[in-house]
């Protein structure tokens, strides 16, 4: 039963399916997609027969891999060959091949269009399927009313409206501003009422799309959802093909089911009866069988119960009965079940009042973690995370610890991650945390991150009771054998810190410390040498009275060291060297670390970040994630006054406030300890004014060898910019906050030329360039950022933040966190226009240079006019439209004074910059402009817009202006938006008037209403 | 949304591979996988974010549909058994050989159960229907009887 006989194409296949190895596929592949090209060359001979031929093999040939890039044209063309067999396969592996962006599509779109209008069914099928899988906006634009048509037809059949159902879903989910599904309310109701299964699950799915967008219009469809689901459930009027298994439509009743969890609430009492007697049948009615298929149908119209009266808030009884549902569930047999239960459990903790009752089943979760299946371990992992409080984290964090050593390697980071998280969050006491992390590292030291090992020593650092426990602790892993590298740092780190704390118990003589230590010497990398070191010196300067014999083994290091390849090793060995010699001052400069500033868990903030990825909420998340990071600048910098900040009571209360001896030990350093908003591990080390600050730099223990030159001036500098990041709400022009580096060129002069085009700089300086590029298609944008690094060395903690004025949803792609040399990295930034408004979005970027933060906030070119699109008018169309929109809110007059003087043709070339075409010969007065354009948001979809001005040949600094569109705010800010634009010069804007106002106005606003009677511009009004 | 579907052996050599949405050729090895373990997996990595794997294993074949979150799971596995079950009926007996050697079979029936990435057609019995009309289409268009029409 080969492919209708084409025998050529069985013979290729059984060549491919004989080759012994990749390579001989590859050759016979070749080969065939030479002897194709050859054959498409000479077109002329080819008989439709063999051009389908070829093109099967072509699509064989793709599906198994392999680069098919010639022979599109050649699929398209036979889309419009007249016979079937032609046709199907020219429409077929057009599909397979080729995506919405080709150019060869456009090509087809009148053979396609033929054949949907066309009477003939089964290519209505084939062109239907075509655009439903690749139809792109110009299909849209051209076909979306004809499929329309066939989906409410009456005289079609079942089979070609349901795939107009989906094939008009496609075009509506691609390119919403092009269909218009203005009224489909009454007809989507309609739909439902459908008899034939086929089309209303089809209905159902483009209902879907349709409320997911705009629920207010379809609450007329919720009844009927509510009479689908009931039918279904009570298996009335359902005809034997669409049971599965003994199932009415499982497909179906899921489809409902999620098209009801668009609406927020179902409010009509009866209805929401009817609803619940459904769910409560659907819930009590379903039990495990013993026939796999019939199992998994009814558990997928279970799930999507549970999770619809999840969304529907129901009785606190019925979630118990749910939740006692899901307990069952994730101890039966049946794996998939096991999945779905632990995976709807997790999300079921996000109702409140429940947490409690999935307690009980923790026990159970914690048996799932040795499942045999990955999919369902990771799932109790999320479980568990999820469900962890102060009660239960001790019970569930040791859990994990256990589990950690027979864990899948797969899963071990994020395992010790999320250990470590929920151990800080929730420690009963801070020496179980320390316990924690330090068999977290013993057990998983390859997948524990620096971060957590930092944030161990943070803590140790800041909290006094629990130094010689650390220190103690510490010198238990060291006793061990073999011992992971990281433990070795970080016990090496608090032994040389507070290990003299512990001086009088036995083994804890700084000899023995230092032997115990250096054991570890011979085993470790370069990364770690340099904490030996500092330990080393630390034990040293802690020895009193001095012990000549250690005091010589450990100067044998430093010597050893001084002429070593590695830079900071070489440094630290010299440094400490000659300090040592140095006796007494040795130990103000060696003394104990000071505390360290609050701040935010990097675990938790890296854990927040790893959510910030679905596409709906990121706008919100951002916004959040804004609002936390200016927390952090405020909590992290110190008031140039002197006195500590006051640390905010974050996720982390267990710290204690750092107390003034910190300052006491340090008491000229204090307005320089935290530089304006430096977040990095240098900045508990007080730079000092001498070279011994240098020196001090070199005690970090993860300092990079560049960062160690923090010159005193742009110290000093950066604290006394600190106070401008403090109200860091208003938006202080650039220059000023950004300590010392200036930007190269005027900020302002660079964002007004970048409103008119489309691409260019918007911000430059000594370190990086931010080009923007952007392209605009109605309401939407897409802004590619540019970040490109101009130095030899990287760019870190790089940081864009959007923040979005209301009327925008804006999201930017991923930033890295560093930008290599010499590197430039695209950030593609996608914008949506809800609605008009002048408002500005505003960029907040920053990035780290050496030691210094660098932090500029931008506006971004996101301005009114791109979402313009020139539009020429004629006569007969203007003058009815600027007839109906009569007077306000949809027409408004504004007298403008102060208007800079512009030739008229001048300003025809500015209304023409910002998309607003002037039509010509359209006023009589030649005094007078007209112009129009057409502006696109996601509520007023294309919206007209007419303006006219006025101007008085004798007073060129006045003028008066008429705006009228279909829409009042869309107006009203049109308006505004051409005011700004003729009254400022935006080569050299004014100042933003008030520090109170929100993102800087573009302009002065100028003009209050004035007295229309007296103006000289009411001398022109009757001309049109 | 369905984002994919692949049919592919034991071997990792695909038999069909359709994608409703852009994304970059893969093979997995689901081979690895026992018998008892569930039918799910986490694509994230592959697919990029909230993508869901769901995959059933017939003798030689390992059918696999690649979905995101507005899609219930069970119920992408219910579908592929019904692509199965169509597929049964329509070779009476599918085996690999079959779907090797009628590719473009599997894609016309392909097409009547999924379409755009949607769920078209749940009832194997009116894919059928709908295969059997192009048929009799076919062969009635051969003897010119439609011209007429």
């Amino acid at each position: 039963m080969a492919l209708s006989g084409m025998r050529g194409l069985s013979v290729f296949i059984s060549d491919v399916r004989n080759c012994q190895n990749k390579e001989q596929e590859r050759l016979r592949v070749d080969k065939e997609l030479g002897n194709v090209r050859t054959r498409f060359k000479n077109e002329k001979g080819l008989s439709p027969y063999e051009k389908k031929k070829y093109v099967w093999k072509m699509l064989y040939i793709y599906m198994l891999g392999y680069d098919v890039d010639f022979g599109h044209m050649e699929a398209v063309s036979l889309i419009s060959a007249p016979k079937y067999p032609e046709k199907q396969v020219g429409y077929i592996v057009t599909a397979c091949l080729l995506n919405e962006n080709h150019d060869f599509l456009r090509l087809a779109i009148n053979t396609v269009r033929n054949d949907i209008i066309g009477r003939n069914e089964t290519f209505q099928c084939l062109a239907l399927t075509l655009v439903g899988n690749i139809g792109g906006r110009e299909f849209a634009e051209s076909l979306a009313a004809d499929v329309q048509k066939l989906l409410i037809s009456s005289s079609c059949r079942p089979l070609v409206r349901k795939k107009a159902a989906l094939c008009l879903l496609r075009l509506y989910r691609k390119n919403p501003d092009v269909v218009n599904v203005d009224g489909w309310a009454d007809r989507m109701a309609q739909l439902l009422d459908e008899r034939d299964l086929g089309v209303l699950t089809s209905s159902m799915s483009l209902l879907v799309a349709l409320v997911s967008n705009n629920h207010e219009a379809y609450w007329s469809c919720l009844p009927k959802c509510v009479k689908t689901l009931e039918r279904l459930a009570r298996n009335q009027d359902i005809p034997q093909e669409y049971t599965y298994y003994g199932i009415p439509s499982p497909w179906l009743q899921v489809k409902t089911m999620r098209a009801l969890q668009y609406f927020p609430t179902v409010e009509d009492p009866n209805t929401r009866r009817s609803l619940f007697e459904v769910l409560q049948r659907i819930l009590m009615g379903t039990d495990v069988v013993k026939n796999v298929n019939k199992n998994n149908a009814s558990h997928a119209v279970l799930f999507e119960a549970l999770a619809l009266v999840m969304h529907l808030d129901a009785e606190k009884e019925m979630m118990s009965q749910c939740v006692a549902l899901l307990g069952k569930f994730i101890a039966v047999r049946e794996p998939n079940i096991r999945y779905l239960g632990l995976e709807n459990m997790t999300r079921m903790l996000m109702v409140t009042d429940v947490q409690d009752i999935i307690k009980r089943h923790q026990a159970q979760i914690i048996t799932s973690l040795k499942d045999p299946d990955i999919s369902i371990r990771r799932r109790a992992l999320d479980l568990l995370y999820g469900m962890c409080d102060v009660s239960n984290a001790k019970d569930i964090v040791e859990e994990l610890l256990q589990y950690l050593s027979s864990a899948d390697f797969a899963m071990r980071e994020e395992l010790s991650l999320k250990a470590a998280i929920l151990a800080e969050k929730f420690a009963p006491d801070l020496s179980w945390y320390v316990d924690v992390i330090l068999q977290l590292i013993d057990k998983a030291g390859d997948f524990v991150s620096d971060d957590i090992w930092f944030r161990v020593v943070q803590f140790v650092t800041n909290n006094e009771d629990l130094q010689s426990y650390a220190a103690a602790k510490a010198r238990e892993y060291l006793n061990k054998p073999a011992i992971h590298e990281t433990m070795v740092k970080v016990s090496a780190y608090i032994l040389g810190e507070y290990g003299h704390l512990l001086a009088r118990r036995p083994g804890y003589s700084p000899k023995e410390l230092f032997t115990i230590i250096h054991e570890k010497h011979p085993t470790v990398s370069t990364s770690t040498i340099p904490i030996l070191l500092s330990s080393y010196a630390k034990i040293l300067m802690h020895t009193q009275p001095p012990e000549p014999e250690l005091q010589n083994q450990i100067w044998t290091i430093f010597n050893k060291y001084e002429s070593c390849i590695d830079v900071e090793i070489q440094q630290r060995a010299a440094e400490y060297f000659a300090l040592s010699r140095k006796g007494a001052s040795l130990m103000d400069i060696l003394a104990e670390m000071p505390k360290f500033p609050e701040r935010q868990s990097a675990l938790i903030r890296k854990a927040e970040d790893a959510e910030v990825d679905t596409a709906e909420q990121s706008a919100i998340k951002l916004r959040a994630q804004q609002q936390m990071s200016t927390a952090l600048v405020v909590t992290d910098q110190r008031p140039p006054n002197g006195m500590p900040a006051q640390p905010s009571i974050g996720p982390l209360s267990l710290v204690k406030v750092p107390s003034e001896t910190v300052d006491s030990q340090n008491p000229g350093d204090q307005g320089l300890t935290h530089p304006n908003g430096v977040v990095y591990k240098e900045d508990p080390q007080p730079p000092s004014q001498d070279i011994i600050g240098d020196l001090l730099g070199t005690l970090s223990i993860e300092g990079p060898p560049g960062a160690v030159a923090q010159s005193p001036q742009s110290a000093t500098y950066e604290a006394e910019g600190a106070p401008s990041a403090a109200d860091a709400a208003a938006l202080v022009p650039v220059g000023e906050e950004s300590g010392s580096v200036q930007p190269i060129g005027n900020i302002n002069e660079r964002f007004y030329a970048l409103c008119l085009k489309d691409s260019g700089v918007l911000y430059e300086d000594p370190n990086i360039q931010i080009g923007i590029k952007a392209e605009w298609r109605a309401h939407q944008g897409r802004l590619v950022l540019f970040l490109g690094n101009k130095n030899t060395a990287s760019l870190g903690s790089v940081q864009a933040l959007i923040l979005p004025p209301t009327h925008l949803k804006m999201e930017l792609s991923l930033v890295p966190e560093t930008i290599p040399p010499r590197a430039q990295v695209q950030c593609p930034l996608e914008v949506m226009n809800l609605r008009p408004s002048r408002d500005v979005a505003v960029l907040d970027f920053s990035y780290k240079f050496g030691p210094t933060m660098v932090n500029v906030k931008l506006r971004l070119p996101a301005v009114l006019n791109k979402f313009l699109q020139p539009i020429t008018v004629s006569p007969e169309e203007f003058f009815p439209q600027w007839r109906s929109l009569s007077g306000p809110p949809l027409k408004l007059q504004e007298v403008v004074r102060g208007v800079r003087p512009l030739p008229l043709p001048e300003m025809a070339n500015l209304f023409n910059t910002y998309r607003l075409t002037v039509c010509p010969g359209l006023d009589p007065n030649p005094n007078n402009l007209v112009a129009s354009t057409t502006f696109y948001s996601e509520t007023t979809r294309a919206m007209l817009c007419l303006v006219r001005i006025e101007t008085d040949p004798a007073d060129r600094t006045q003028l008066r202006m008429t705006v009228a569109s279909g829409d009042p705010t869309l107006t009203f800010e049109l308006k505004e938006f051409i005011k700004e634009q003729l009254v400022s010069i935006p080569t050299a804007p004014q100042r933003p008037q008030g520090p109170a106002a929100p993102p800087p106005p573009v302009a002065q606003i100028t003009a209050p209403p004035p007295a229309a009677s007296q103006d000289p511009g009411a001398l022109l009004a009757g001309l049109l | 949304m369905i984002k994919a579907v692949m049919v592919m052996n034991t071997q990792g050599k695909p038999r069909l591979t359709k994608f409703y949405e852009f994304l970059d050729f893969w093979c997995v090895v689901l081979c690895s996988r026992a018998e008892n373990v569930s039918n799910f997996m986490e694509a994230d990595s592959i697919f990029g974010p909230d993508s869901r794997l769901v995959y059933k294993h017939y003798a030689t074949l390992y059918f696999v549909f690649v979905f995101d979150s507005s899609e219930n799971e069970l119920a992408m596995l219910d579908l592929i058994q019904v692509f199965v079950e169509t597929l049964d009926k329509c070779f009476r007996n599918v085996c690999e050989l079959d779907i090797v050697f009628n590719y473009s079979k599997l894609h016309t029936i392909l097409d009547e159960i999924i379409f755009g990435g949607q769920v078209l057609e749940t009832s194997s019995a009116e894919v059928m229907k709908a295969r059997i009309s192009l048929k009799l289409y076919r062969i009635s268009y051969q003897n010119s009887f439609w011209l007429e029409e």
